[in-house]
C-alpha cells in the first residue's frame, strides 16, 4: 500500500516538473514572438557581436587586397611581356620568306617574305604579328 | 512640411545659472537606424512617426545624460533636460536645458569640441515591435524614458545631431526664439501661465 502510495506520489510529481517545464517554456516563446521589447537604446551596442563583425569585414578586406595584388601583378606581368607566338602557318610562311626570329622583323624583309601573297592575305598576317607584339 | 510640436513651460528665470539651452535632432521617424540599436537583437530599427508622436509626452520632462567616452548611456549622469520636442519632416527634435552649473566639463567639452560631431540617442521602454522576425523591426509603440548626448559615430542613426545654445538662457531656449519667429497665426497659442506646468499639443493643420 505505502509502495503504491509512493509510487503514485513519484508520477504526480514527474508530471508538475514536466508541466513547470512546459509553461517556462511557452512563458519563453511568448515572449520572443510577442513583439514587446524591454528596453532599446538608440547607441551602438559595444560587444561581442560587433567586434566579431569588425573582424570578419577585416578578414575579408585583407583577402580583396590580396586578390587586387595578385591581378595587378599579373596585368604588369602580361603588359611587360606580351605574346609572341604566331600560328604555326604564318610562322611557316615568314620563314620560306627568311623571317625566322620574330624579335626584330624589318619592314622590308617584311614585305619581301609577303610578296607572294594576295593584299588579304598580307593583311591577315600583318595583323596577326600586331597582335602578337612583333609589330608596332 | 507636417509638424508635431509639445512642450513643457518653465517660469521664465533671467540668467539662470544653470540652464544652459540645448537643441537637437534626437531621431529620424519613419527611417531605418543605420545601425543596430542596444537591445533590438542585431536588427535595425523604424520607430513609425504614428509611435514617435504619440511618445512625445514621455519625452517632455526626460533627462538627458552623457557616458564619460561620450559613447552611449549612462542613466546615472543626468546632466540636463527635455522641454520640448517636435516632430518635423522625418525628425525628432527635442530642445531644452543642460545644467551647465553642474556639469561644468560637460558643457565645455560641447562647447570646445569639434563642430557637428555630437548626436543624440533615445532610450525607449515598453516598445512594440510589428514583426520580430522582420530584418528591421518597426517600432510602432514605445515609450520615452531618457536620451543620452554622444559622439555621432556611436549613435544608431547618423542624422542625429546636438549642440547648446547661448551661454545663459532665459526661458524655453533655442525653439522657443525658433517659435516666436513664426507668425502669431501659424503657431500654437502660447504658453503664458508661469508657475504652472502646461503641454500644449501643436495642432497639425496649423502647422503645415
Amino acid at each position: 500500500m505505502e509502495i503504491e502510495a509512493n509510487n503514485i506520489f513519484d508520477k504526480l510529481n514527474a508530471a508538475v516538473t514536466l508541466l513547470e517545464r512546459t509553461v517556462a517554456s511557452l512563458e519563453q516563446r511568448e515572449a520572443l514572438t510577442s513583439g514587446d521589447v524591454q528596453r532599446i537604446v538608440a547607441a551602438v551596442e559595444h560587444g561581442a557581436e560587433v567586434s566579431q563583425r569588425e573582424v570578419e569585414l577585416e578578414r575579408k578586406l585583407a583577402a580583396a587586397e590580396d586578390q587586387i595584388a595578385e591581378l595587378r601583378a599579373q596585368a604588369a606581368k602580361i603588359s611587360a611581356s606580351p605574346r609572341k607566338t604566331l600560328p604555326a602557318a604564318t610562322t611557316q610562311l615568314l620563314a620560306k620568306g627568311g623571317i625566322t626570329s620574330l624579335e626584330s622583323i624589318e619592314a622590308g624583309a617584311l614585305d619581301a617574305a609577303l610578296a607572294g601573297l594576295s593584299l588579304e592575305q598580307r593583311i591577315a598576317v600583318k595583323a596577326q604579328l600586331i597582335r602578337a607584339g612583333t609589330l608596332a | 512640411m507636417r509638424l508635431e510640436a509639445l512642450a513643457v513651460a518653465l517660469p521664465e528665470v533671467a540668467g539662470h545659472p544653470n540652464r544652459v539651452p540645448f537643441e537637437g535632432v534626437l531621431t529620424l521617424v519613419d527611417e531605418a537606424s543605420n545601425r543596430p540599436p542596444s537591445g533590438a537583437r542585431g536588427h535595425r530599427v523604424i520607430l513609425t512617426r504614428a509611435a514617435a508622436i504619440a511618445a512625445l509626452p514621455s519625452l517632455l520632462g526626460m533627462a538627458v545624460d552623457y557616458a564619460p567616452g561620450w559613447d552611449g548611456h549612462d542613466a546615472r549622469r543626468k546632466c540636463g533636460i527635455i522641454t520640448q520636442a517636435d516632430v518635423e519632416g522625418n525628425r525628432l527634435e527635442v530642445s531644452g536645458y543642460l545644467f551647465g552649473k553642474d556639469f561644468p566639463e560637460v558643457e565645455a567639452r560641447l562647447r570646445d569640441g569639434e563642430v557637428d560631431t555630437m548626436g543624440m540617442s533615445y532610450e525607449l521602454a515598453d516598445a512594440h515591435v510589428a514583426d520580430m522576425n522582420a530584418t528591421v523591426w518597426s517600432l510602432t509603440r514605445a515609450t520615452f524614458t531618457g536620451a543620452a548626448i554622444l559622439l555621432r559615430e556611436k549613435a544608431a542613426y547618423k542624422g542625429t545631431s546636438f549642440r547648446l545654445g547661448a551661454k545663459r538662457c532665459r526661458t524655453m531656449g533655442l525653439a522657443a526664439t525658433a517659435r516666436q519667429e513664426r507668425k502669431p497665426a501659424e503657431r500654437p497659442g502660447r504658453i503664458l501661465r508661469h508657475n504652472h506646468r502646461q503641454t500644449e499639443i501643436g495642432k497639425e493643420a496649423q502647422w503645415r
